[in-house]
């Protein structure tokens, strides 16, 4: 900017001094020149596309939108969109918030069904799928034990008591989820039952948020929530957007992917822990034993939509290495998954397509 | 004819002044926000400490040397604070609902996103 304010009148004094005193046909070329100079200078800004970053504290987590735009004011309307989305999707389905419509069924369990919003409904319906596709790997109705365990609430993590888990395994299970679709109606079949859709609603939120920046005009826009990403189109200068993979045991990216009309999700044990007696806790819990699953530290999926990767690293990474890569590949989606031992694994398809950016 | 050009020449002269400006890009930016409302934009190349108001209290922002940090936060687990100093990306303290990040005008970052 500073360069700015000595660069101007110094090129405006020289045009006046070549004006008045050189000869006339040289003005005429300085002035040629000038006009030339002024034809690249504004074909270089009008009409160029450029990218537009906004961050908010939304979902209890940094949402990152990025638009591509020509202008400003398009971008941010888009922006503001998206966000609006992120927001409305919060207020829904916020598992700590005694006025979200998912606190409404759970409260209700055992006893009645609830109406729920088509939101909502989509989303459940979207998770009981993902339920079925893992076998139970991926369960939203994990509820109680997200509560047992505490590691999203706002009381601190600990090891509950042995016969806690047992007493309440029996209610983690999604087959109990009845949906009425006529009625847009919830049911949780047992008292004590509770949904949580921690681990799939941001990527549901990151695939709206981009539906809306799509219907706001936009040509290309990164939806960030967390680690959760949905792209669509590519960047101002052609490329497709590119995204890191967290070091799982680090600072750092360990490896980097190209995404272009994907969402890419990652699960980790190093985002919720705590240790004790050497070992490490965490929030992935697996749905059947009730305790955190320790086969995989870090679990990375690519899929179309922003709720399968988000739902399937969850599940995948419950599973275990092999299982998860063996589960991904024949639903047709792409994953990396790093084992307890650092080692890497990933679905065929990725091969060629990753880069590995440091050893892990 | 001459004239005409010399005109031309003075116009397109004025209208490039504001342009220029944003031809000739700013340097990296702070940007810190609070419950989502930006509350500073500071220059990176300028040492300064700024006080921000937060939903549980005060956090303390400190630029030095193209750096960033959390000096202090009033929230529980002071993970924005042991990030230390940062050159890019951001920082973020989610029960103070504080974000610091640093924009650069151009895409210099070598990743769009991170999952992690």
């Amino acid at each position: 900017m500073r360069k700015a304010k000595f660069q101007i009148p110094n090129s405006k004094f020289q045009i006046f001094r070549s004006l008045f005193t050189i000869h006339r046909s040289l003005i005429t070329i300085h002035c040629l020149l000038f006009t030339v100079y002024c034809l690249l200078f504004f074909s270089g800004c009008a009409g160029q596309d450029k990218t537009y970053k906004e961050n908010m504290v939304i979902m209890d987590t940094v949402c990152t939108i990025t638009a591509v735009s020509a202008s400003e004011k398009d971008a941010k309307k888009a922006v503001d969109a998206g966000f609006a989305e992120i927001k409305k999707l919060e207020a829904l389905l916020n598992f700590f918030s005694d006025d979200s419509e998912i606190s409404a069924v759970n409260k209700a369990a055992g006893y009645k069904a609830v109406k729920v919003s088509v939101e909502t409904l989509d989303i459940i319906k979207k998770a009981l799928m993902v339920s079925d596709g893992t076998n139970g790997a991926f369960d939203p109705a994990i509820g109680p034990l997200t509560k047992l365990w505490g590691f999203s609430g706002k009381g601190a993590a600990g090891i509950p008591q042995d016969d806690k888990i047992k007493n309440i395994l029996p209610l983690i299970d999604y087959k109990k989820i009845i949906i009425n679709n006529s009625l847009s109606e919830v049911f949780l079949q047992k008292k004590g039952m509770a949904i949580d859709l921690g681990a799939i609603a941001k990527g549901y939120a990151a695939d709206m948020a981009i539906e809306a920046i799509k219907a706001a005009g936009i040509k290309a826009a990164l939806v960030s929530i967390a680690g959760d990403i949905k792209g669509f189109g590519i960047k101002p200068d052609g490329k497709p957007w590119r995204v890191g993979i967290q070091d799982p045991r680090a600072d750092g990216i360990f490896a980097a992917i190209d995404l272009q009309d994907k969402a890419i999700s990652t699960s980790g044990d190093y985002q919720r822990y705590f240790v004790k007696d050497g070992r490490r806790y965490h929030h992935i819990i697996d749905p059947k034993t009730g305790f955190p699953a320790s086969n995989s530290i870090s679990v990375s999926v690519i899929a179309d939509n922003g709720y399968a990767a988000d739902s399937f690293s969850t599940g995948a990474f419950v599973l275990g290495p092999e299982k998860g890569i063996k589960l991904l590949e024949s639903m047709g989606l792409s994953g990396i998954i790093v084992d307890a031992g650092k080692k890497m694994h990933i679905t065929k398809d990725l091969i060629g397509k990753i880069t590995i950016e440091k050893p892990l | 004819m001459d004239k005409l050009i010399f005109l031309l020449l003075i116009i397109l002269t004025v209208i490039s002044f504001p342009l220029a400006k944003k031809f000739i890009h700013p340097g990296n930016l702070v940007k810190i926000a609070s419950d989502n409302k930006i509350a500073y934009v500071l220059p990176l190349d300028e040492a300064e400490t700024v006080t921000v108001k937060g939903a549980a209290g005060d956090s303390v922002i400190e630029i030095k040397n193209r750096k960033v940090r959390m000096k202090e936060s009033p929230c529980p687990n002071k993970l924005c604070v042991r990030q230390g100093w940062i050159e890019s990306g951001a920082i973020v303290c989610v029960p103070n609902r504080v974000v610091v990040t640093i924009s650069n005008d151009e895409n210099n970052g070598q990743y769009d996103a991170v999952s992690r």
